[in-house]
């Protein structure tokens, strides 16, 4: 361990303690896209002890341009973006405790997840997720660093419950996405920068150095060179349903969640039926076959081919339908194939 | 009077970095009602409102010669 750390151990603010505390450490992250690629490579470099990644997606040729774990060889597999994550990144440092969870971060699984976990990085491309995310830190007193991008604009905060203003006190509610998302495009150095405010964030949590995190909310936009520090001492909402006196934890309630989702920036629908099956793939995909699709698979997920859409299934039962953004259509789809 | 900045593509549709105009005596809320009728904006309710960098609720009554930042959330990650 002493060579391979030994620059980190010489920065100051971590040294060895630090670095032995990194090495225990567990940090939980939620998303493998661009953000989630870039903090978990800085962890896993710098000796986390436990990195625990879930994503829903599956790595594809649009995503080679700025999510710095994966290759072409990923694509051509159709990899899940969590297991090809992993493979990568126990490569890259193999005394790094790696778990790849392929599927939604629901907030159910959210609760399984956190008992022992230090810090959760938030890598995910919707509000949705965030707020479950906000709700489950708050619950269990567990750190999250905020961190999202669009064009060539960031924005990172971190939320220290107790201390901090929550998510739910800047929002109030899931704002309304496609505006951004769907037009704004996306350069590689406007996700390295969050992952940098991110990461560094982390880093500070886990050696314990919590006077040196960031109290402000930090934005940014590299293209047109504006860069913002809002100071958020007024930011902490006292009727917040999330961290206020009488809170409720919304964003827990299974209920509340839309089985139906645009993804963020693509031309696709996410269908995750109520109640999560163990799909038998092989069979799904001789019946499909039989009915003259175009069907390709892994142990992972299946893809068919259905005219201008594509259906790739996963084996917990959820769906992505590529080509459409119409949530109906895209559920009528779906149950077309599995009912 | 008043300088108003604005953020990623709130900016592509006020076709401005900034403007300047009095907004002394109204709230933060009132102002994102207005912005959002005389530029054709997307609704500003969710959108995160600095007064003088620091981050200020919709009830917040601007000062003359505040400098207010309209700061979207984005979700792309």
């Amino acid at each position: 361990m002493d060579e391979r750390y030994s620059r980190q151990v010489l920065f100051p603010g971590i040294g060895k303690a630090g670095q032995e505390k990194i090495c225990k450490k567990h940090v939980l992250m939620i998303g493998a896209g661009a953000l989630g690629s870039g903090n978990a490579e800085v962890l896993t470099r710098a000796g986390v002890g436990r990195l625990t990644i879930v994503d829903r997606d599956y790595v594809e040729a649009s995503n080679l341009q700025r999510q710095q774990l994966y290759t072409e060889e990923d694509v051509a597999e159709k990899l899940p973006k969590a297991a090809a994550a992993k493979k990568r990144l126990s490569a890259i440092n193999s005394d790094v405790e790696v778990k790849a969870i392929i599927g939604d971060a629901t907030p159910a699984m959210l609760e399984d997840l956190v008992h022992d976990v230090d810090v959760i990085i938030d890598a995910t491309d919707n509000f949705e997720t965030r707020m479950a995310i906000n709700d489950v830190s708050q619950k269990y007193k567990i750190p999250w660093i905020y961190g999202a991008c669009v064009g060539s604009y960031g924005m990172s905060f971190s939320i220290i419950p107790g201390k901090t203003p929550c998510l739910n006190c800047l929002l109030r509610t899931i704002p309304m996405q496609g505006l951004t998302c769907d037009t704004g495009g996306i350069i590689s150095p406007a996700v390295q920068m969050v992952i940098s405010h991110q990461s560094a964030e982390v880093l500070k949590m886990l050696v314990e150095d919590w006077d040196a995190v960031r109290t402000s909310f930090v934005s940014f936009d590299l293209w047109r060179n504006q860069y913002t520090s809002l100071k958020m001492g007024k930011a902490k909402f006292a009727g917040c349903l999330s961290c206020g006196e009488e809170r409720t934890y919304p964003y827990l309630d299974q209920e509340n969640m839309t089985k139906t989702t645009v993804l963020c920036g693509r031309d696709t629908v996410q269908v995750r039926p109520s109640t999560q099956g163990d799909l038998s793939l092989e069979r799904l995909a001789g019946q499909l076959s039989t009915l003259g699709y175009t069907v390709k698979g892994n142990p992972y997920l299946l893809s068919v081919e259905m005219g201008s859409l594509r259906m790739v299934i996963f084996n917990d039962g959820r769906a992505l339908i590529h080509g459409t953004k119409d949530l109906t259509h895209a559920k009528s789809i779906y149950q077309r194939i599995l009912g | 009077m008043n300088k108003i900045l604005f953020f990623a593509h709130l900016r592509d549709a006020v076709g401005e970095e900034y403007l300047k105009l009095n907004a002394t005596g109204k709230t933060v809320g009132e102002l994102k009602v207005e912005l959002a009728g005389s530029y054709n904006l997307p609704k500003l309710d969710t959108v995160m409102t600095a007064v003088n960098e620091e981050f200020a609720q919709d009830d917040e009554v601007i000062q003359d010669g505040d400098e207010i930042a309209f700061i979207p959330p984005v979700s792309g990650g």
